[in-house]
C-alpha cells in the first residue's frame, strides 16, 4: 500500500506447537490471530496502535523469562511461544480479579450486558467471587452532549482515549492518573467535541454509552442489519439496530447505529443521524399515474447525489427513454473535473485512498473545509499526524482552528484563486523534473509574481514547503470539492492531474456529495436544466423526494438496498432497515417499460466500461474485513484507463472576492438535510462570522439578516465566532431542504448582507 | 391345574352364594326378604350419615366453584404476580429483560427508559396469557424475584389475545404486607445463607 517498496523478511515461528510463516515487523498477536489462535485481550483494538494496558495478552517465548506482552512485541525468526499454560491463566484470571474489584453489579440494567467484554472474560477466566478490595468512592455519572460517562464502570482500557487522539484528532480524552482514583477526563467539556461518539463505540464496559439509547434496550433484542453510511462520500460501514417501536407499536425502529468498530470509524453523522427515513409514503397509485405522467412529459430529470448507483442507472434509462436532460448540480462538477483529468493522467480515476493518506507523512489539504466535508478524510490525517508524524499542509481561504492541532502548515489563499494557487504548486513541485515540451511551456509561461500577488499566497510559502518534504517519502495530495464548481475546474483538473503524474504524491479527491462519485461515473450529465423539469431529491416541476415533502415520495438510504460508490473507489452495499410503504423509483419505471423486477437487478448492469463489475448485488458484502482490518466490503471500481489527449490553457486572471463573502459549509454532525430530520442532530442554521466581518457587512452578533445565494433569498441568525479570522462567513444549507442539494455554484459566494430584524423573531 | 394357574397365586376364596330360587314361590319369598327386613338403608347408612354431617354440622364436602375454590400448592404455576420490595414498596423489577430473553412462547415483553432519577425504569410491561405455557422459566430466571407465579389459575378470558399489563401482576400496594414469597422455582434455597461468602472489606 505505500509508496516506496519494501520487501519484507519471512520468518518462521512455532505457536503452541504449530509452525507459522510470517512477515517480519509484526507482533505475535497479530501473527496468532491472523492464524486463527486466541489470544486473549481486554485492551487491545486492531485501528490503533498496541495500547498495553492490561496486559492480559501475555504470552511464554521459549528462552525468555517472565511472560511477553504478544501485543507490542515483535515475533522474531525461530520463536517457540506458547499461548496458554496454567501459569498464564493464572495470572489471565489475577488480572480479571482486579479488573472486577468494585465493578458494580448492575449487569441487568446496564446497556453493554450481553455483549460487554468484561461479562466475558470474567467467566472465561472463572472469576466468581471478590477476593480483594478497594474503598467505593462516589462517583456520579457525567453527560457528554450525546455520551454519558459512569466512572464507576470503566475499567480504565484507554480505548476510546486512544481513538480520541489518534484516530479522531480531537485530543478531547485524557487519562487523569491517580491510581485508583483513575478517571477518563474531558479535557474541554464545554466545547462541544466533534460528537463522532467514536469513544462510545470502541468501550468494552457500558462506562461510555449513548445518553439517547441509553436503558432503552437489550443489546441482544436488536437486530443488527449491515449496510453503510450515506450521508457523505466516505460510505462508512455500520450496523443500523433494529426493534419494534413499543409494546403498542409493532413497527420497526431503528434504536442505535454500531459499527465493525474494531477496524472501521462512523462520525457523529453517521452514527447519531440515523432516523432520517421516510415515513409518510404509502401506495397512492394516483399519485404513481402524476408521477409517470410528468416523467413522460420531462424535458429535463433533475436529481441530487442522494441516490443509489442503481436509481442513477435507472434514471439515465429514463431520461433516454423519454428523451429528457439529465442534469445533477451537485455531481456535475466532479463529472466534469474527472473527464478533464483523465485526458491527462490517462485513467479514470485517482489512485489514492484513505488508507494512503493514514500512511503518509506529508499530506497537502487542498481546497476543502476537510473537517467538516468530510470527517473521515480529516480521521486519516490525524492518523497520519499521531503514527508517522506527518507534515500536514492545509491550504484553503478560510483557518481551520478545530484542526490546529493536526496541521502544520497553513497556507491561505484568497477566495477564488484555486487555479492559480494550483499552478504555483506545479511550478515548485516539477521543478527537477523531465516534463514534456507542452507542460514545460505552460510552466514558463506562469506569471509566479501575478499569481503570488493575486491568491496572497507568497512565493516564500511555497518555496518554504522544502522543509517539510525533507527526508519524508510519502505524500498525499487531498483535493476538497471547493473546485468542482469553480469555473475553470477543467484547467484545475489538468493541473492536478500534471502534479499526479510528475510527482510521487498520491492523489485523493473527495466527491462532493453522497453518491457524486458513482452518479458522475454512470449517467451523463449537463449543465442547464430547461423546459419542464421533474426533480429526484431535487426541486423541479413535478419533485420525489426522499425528505417526504415533494410530490411524490421517495425512499431514504435507510429504507433501500442499492449501492453507493465511496472515495474509496468501492462499490458497498446498503440494506433495508426499515420498510417502505410507498412506490420506489422502479415502478415509474417499469411503467415507463425500462424497470427492472428489482430495482438491485441492476447491480450488475451498471457500465463496466466504468470500471464497474457484474456482480450481484447479494454477493456484496455488507461487512467484511480481513483480520487486520483491511476494507472487504463490496468491490473495488476497476481504474480504467483512457486515452491521453489535453490541451492546456492558461491560467486565467484571478477573480479577486472582495467584500463580504459566504462560504457554503455545514458542521461535520450535520451535513445534509437528511441528518437535520433526525431527531438527535436536528439543529437550526445561524450564519457565523468574525468580527472582522460583522465590522464589514455592518451587523451585530445576534441579528437577523437577509442574503441571496444563487437567486434564492436565505435568513439566517447571525453569531460571531472569535476563532475565525477574516471576512468570510460560513453558511450552512443542511436546513433548506431538497434546495440544499441545488446549491451548485462555487462555494464562496460574494454577498449583500442586509439586516432585517434581530434574534430568532 | 390350568384353571388354578388362571387365579395365580393367591388365597381366593368362594363366597358361600344361595341358590338361585328356580320356583315362583320361592323368587317371591327372596323379595319379600330383601325389602322388609330393611337392607336398602344399610347401603344407604353412610350417605345418611354424610348428609346429616353437612348439614347440622357444618362438614360440607363439596366446593361452590366459582364462590368458592380450593386452596392451591404454593408451587402451582398460574398467572405471574410481580412483587415488590418490602421495605419501600417499590417494584423489584429492574428492567433486566431476561425473562423476555428466556421466555419460550416469546409472550413476555418490556419497555424501558432512563428515568429522572438516572435509573432504568420499566415504562410498559405486558405478558400475552394467550400465549404464555406457564413454563415458569420467566420466574426462575428473575434475578430479583420480582416476576413469580400466584395462584390465579382461571385464564378464560373474552378476548382470545389477552394481555396482562404490568399494574394488574402487580402486589398492591395495600397489600404489601400480605405478599407472600413464592416457593417455586427461581426462589433462594433453604440454606442460602450458607452460601454466601462475604466480600471483604478494608474499611
Amino acid at each position: 500500500m505505500s509508496a516506496v517498496k519494501e520487501t519484507k523478511k519471512t520468518i518462521t515461528i512455532t505457536i503452541d506447537g504449530k509452525e507459522i510463516q510470517a512477515e517480519y515487523g509484526k507482533s505475535i498477536l497479530q501473527i496468532a490471530r491472523e492464524n486463527g489462535i486466541y489470544i486473549p485481550t481486554m485492551c487491545y483494538l486492531t485501528k490503533v496502535e498496541p495500547i498495553a494496558s492490561c496486559r492480559m495478552c501475555v504470552v511464554e517465548v521459549e528462552g525468555v523469562d517472565g511472560f511477553v506482552l504478544s501485543c507490542q512485541e515483535k515475533a522474531v525468526d525461530g520463536a517457540k511461544i506458547t499461548t496458554n499454560s496454567q501459569a498464564l491463566f493464572r495470572e489471565r484470571q489475577n488480572i480479571m480479579k482486579l479488573y472486577d474489584v468494585n465493578h458494580p453489579l448492575e449487569c441487568g440494567v446496564c446497556d453493554k450486558s450481553g455483549e460487554c467484554d468484561l461479562q466475558n472474560k470474567t467467566l472465561e477466566f472463572e472469576v466468581d467471587e471478590q477476593d480483594f478490595t478497594a474503598k467505593e468512592m462516589h462517583r456520579p455519572v457525567q453527560n457528554w452532549g450525546f455520551i454519558s460517562y459512569d466512572p464507576s464502570l470503566c475499567i480504565l482500557c484507554e480505548k476510546c482515549v486512544r481513538v480520541c487522539n489518534e484516530i479522531v484528532g480531537s485530543e478531547q480524552l485524557q487519562i487523569s492518573v491517580g491510581g485508583y482514583k483513575s478517571t477518563i477526563v474531558n479535557t474541554k467539556p464545554d466545547n462541544d467535541c466533534v460528537s463522532c461518539g467514536e469513544c462510545m463505540a470502541v468501550c468494552p464496559v457500558g462506562a461510555l454509552v449513548s445518553s439517547d439509547f441509553k436503558y432503552s434496550s437489550n443489546a441482544w433484542e436488536l437486530e443488527k442489519i449491515p449496510s453503510a453510511c450515506a450521508m457523505c462520500s466516505a460510505g462508512c460501514q455500520l450496523y443500523y439496530e433494529v426493534k419494534h417501536t413499543s409494546i403498542d407499536n409493532p413497527e420497526p425502529k431503528i434504536y442505535r447505529v454500531t459499527n465493525e468498530f474494531e477496524f472501521s470509524n462512523l462520525c457523529g453523522a453517521g452514527r447519531f443521524g440515523f432516523d432520517f427515513e421516510n415515513k409518510t409514503a404509502f401506495k397512492d397509485s394516483r399519485k404513481l399515474e402524476e408521477a409517470i405522467k410528468a416523467f413522460k412529459k420531462a424535458d429535463t430529470i433533475a436529481f441530487s447525489s442522494y441516490i443509489s448507483n442503481e436509481e442513477a442507472l435507472l434514471l439515465s434509462k429514463i431520461a433516454k427513454k423519454v428523451g429528457a436532460k439529465l442534469v445533477c448540480s451537485d455531481s456535475y462538477g466532479l463529472s466534469r473535473f474527472l473527464k478533464a483529468y483523465s485526458s491527462v493522467s490517462g485513467k479514470m480515476l485517482w489512485d489514492g485512498t484513505l488508507e494512503d493518506i493514514a500512511t503518509s507523512d506529508v499530506i497537502i489539504s487542498f481546497g476543502g473545509k476537510i473537517a467538516q466535508d468530510a470527517p473521515m478524510v480529516k480521521n486519516h490525517i490525524a492518523m497520519a499526524s499521531k503514527r508517522n508524524k506527518a507534515r500536514v499542509i492545509y491550504m484553503h481561504p478560510i483557518e481551520d482552528y478545530t484542526i490546529q492541532n493536526l496541521v502544520t502548515r497553513f497556507i491561505k489563499y484568497e477566495a477564488g484563486s484555486e487555479e492559480g494557487v494550483l499552478a504555483m504548486l506545479l511550478e515548485f513541485l516539477t521543478r527537477d523534473k523531465e516534463l514534456d515540451s507542452k507542460i514545460k511551456a505552460f510552466i514558463d509561461e506562469l506569471d509566479i509574481g501575478y499569481l503570488s500577488a493575486e491568491s496572497s499566497v507568497s512565493e516564500e510559502e511555497i518555496e518554504s514547503l522544502k522543509l517539510d518534504f525533507w527526508k519524508r517519502k510519502r505524500f498525499s495530495l487531498i483535493i476538497g470539492s471547493d473546485i468542482f464548481n469553480h469555473e475553470r475546474v477543467e484547467n484545475i483538473a489538468k493541473i492536478i492531474a500534471l502534479i499526479e503524474k510528475y510527482t510521487n504524491f498520491k492523489l485523493i479527491v473527495i466527491p462532493p456529495a453522497s453518491n457524486s462519485l458513482g452518479v458522475s461515473l454512470i449517467c451523463d450529465l449537463e449543465k442547464e436544466k430547461e423546459g419542464f423539469v421533474v426533480g429526484v431529491n431535487a426541486p423541479g416541476d413535478f419533485t420525489l423526494s426522499s425528505l417526504g415533502d415533494g410530490d411524490f415520495d421517495l425512499p431514504a438510504f435507510n429504507q433501500i438496498e442499492g449501492t453507493i460508490t465511496t472515495i474509496n473507489k468501492q462499490v458497498v452495499p446498503l440494506n433495508v432497515a426499515l420498510p417502505y410503504d410507498g412506490y420506489i423509483l422502479n415502478d415509474i419505471a417499469k411503467e415507463l417499460g425500462v424497470g427492472s423486477d428489482l430495482t438491485i437487478d441492476l447491480t450488475k448492469e451498471l457500465p463496466k466500461e466504468k470500471g464497474f463489475e457484474s456482480i450481484e448485488f447479494d454477493e456484496l458484502s455488507p461487512n467484511a474485513f480481513s483480520v487486520h482490518g483491511e476494507d472487504l466490503r463490496g468491490y473495488k471500481l476497476r481504474n480504467v484507463t483512457v486515452e491521453v489527449n489535453f490541451e492546456l490553457e492558461e491560467v486565467a486572471d484571478l477573480e479577486s472576492f472582495d467584500g463580504t463573502i459566504v462560504y457554503c459549509v455545514n458542521p461535520s454532525q450535520n451535513p445534509n438535510p437528511f441528518t437535520n430530520k433526525s431527531h438527535l442532530l436536528q439543529s437550526k442554521a445561524t450564519l457565523i462570522g468574525s468580527k472582522q466581518f460583522a465590522t464589514a457587512a455592518k451587523i451585530n452578533d445576534g441579528d437577523r439578516v437577509e442574503f441571496e445565494m444563487d437567486g434564492k433569498k436565505v435568513t439566517r441568525v447571525f453569531r460571531i465566532d472569535t476563532s475565525l479570522k477574516g471576512t468570510i462567513a460560513l453558511n450552512p444549507i443542511f436546513d433548506m431542504g431538497l434546495s440544499a442539494f441545488w446549491v451548485s455554484s462555487y462555494r464562496f459566494k460574494k454577498v449583500n448582507i442586509n439586516k432585517v430584524g434581530s434574534g430568532d423573531e | 391345574m390350568s384353571e388354578k394357574k388362571r387365579v395365580g397365586v393367591q388365597n381366593y376364596r368362594f363366597i358361600e352364594l344361595e341358590p338361585t330360587p328356580t320356583t315362583a314361590w320361592g323368587k317371591f319369598k327372596r323379595v319379600l326378604k330383601r325389602s322388609v327386613k330393611l337392607e336398602l338403608f344399610v347401603g344407604l347408612k353412610v350417605t345418611f350419615r354424610e348428609m346429616f354431617k353437612a348439614l347440622f354440622m357444618g362438614e360440607m364436602h363439596t366446593v361452590k366453584y366459582p364462590l368458592e375454590k380450593l386452596p392451591i400448592s404454593p408451587r402451582y404455576r398460574a398467572i405471574h404476580e410481580m412483587k415488590r420490595l418490602l421495605e419501600s414498596g417499590h417494584y423489584r423489577c429492574i428492567g433486566c429483560g431476561l425473562c423476555e430473553k428466556i421466555c419460550i412462547s416469546d409472550c413476555i415483553r418490556m419497555d424501558t427508559r432512563y428515568d429522572e432519577n438516572q435509573r432504568k425504569e420499566v415504562v410498559e410491561y405486558t405478558i400475552n396469557f394467550g400465549r404464555c405455557i406457564f413454563c415458569g422459566y420467566c420466574a426462575e430466571v428473575c434475578p430479583e424475584l420480582a416476576i413469580t407465579h400466584g395462584g390465579r389459575y382461571e385464564t378464560a378470558s373474552e378476548q382470545r389475545a389477552s394481555f396482562s399489563l404490568f399494574e394488574d401482576m402487580l402486589t398492591p400496594i395495600d397489600k404489601l404486607k400480605e405478599q407472600k414469597e413464592y416457593p417455586g422455582f427461581g426462589a433462594i434455597s433453604p440454606n442460602a445463607d450458607e452460601n454466601i461468602k462475604k466480600t471483604p472489606l478494608a474499611y
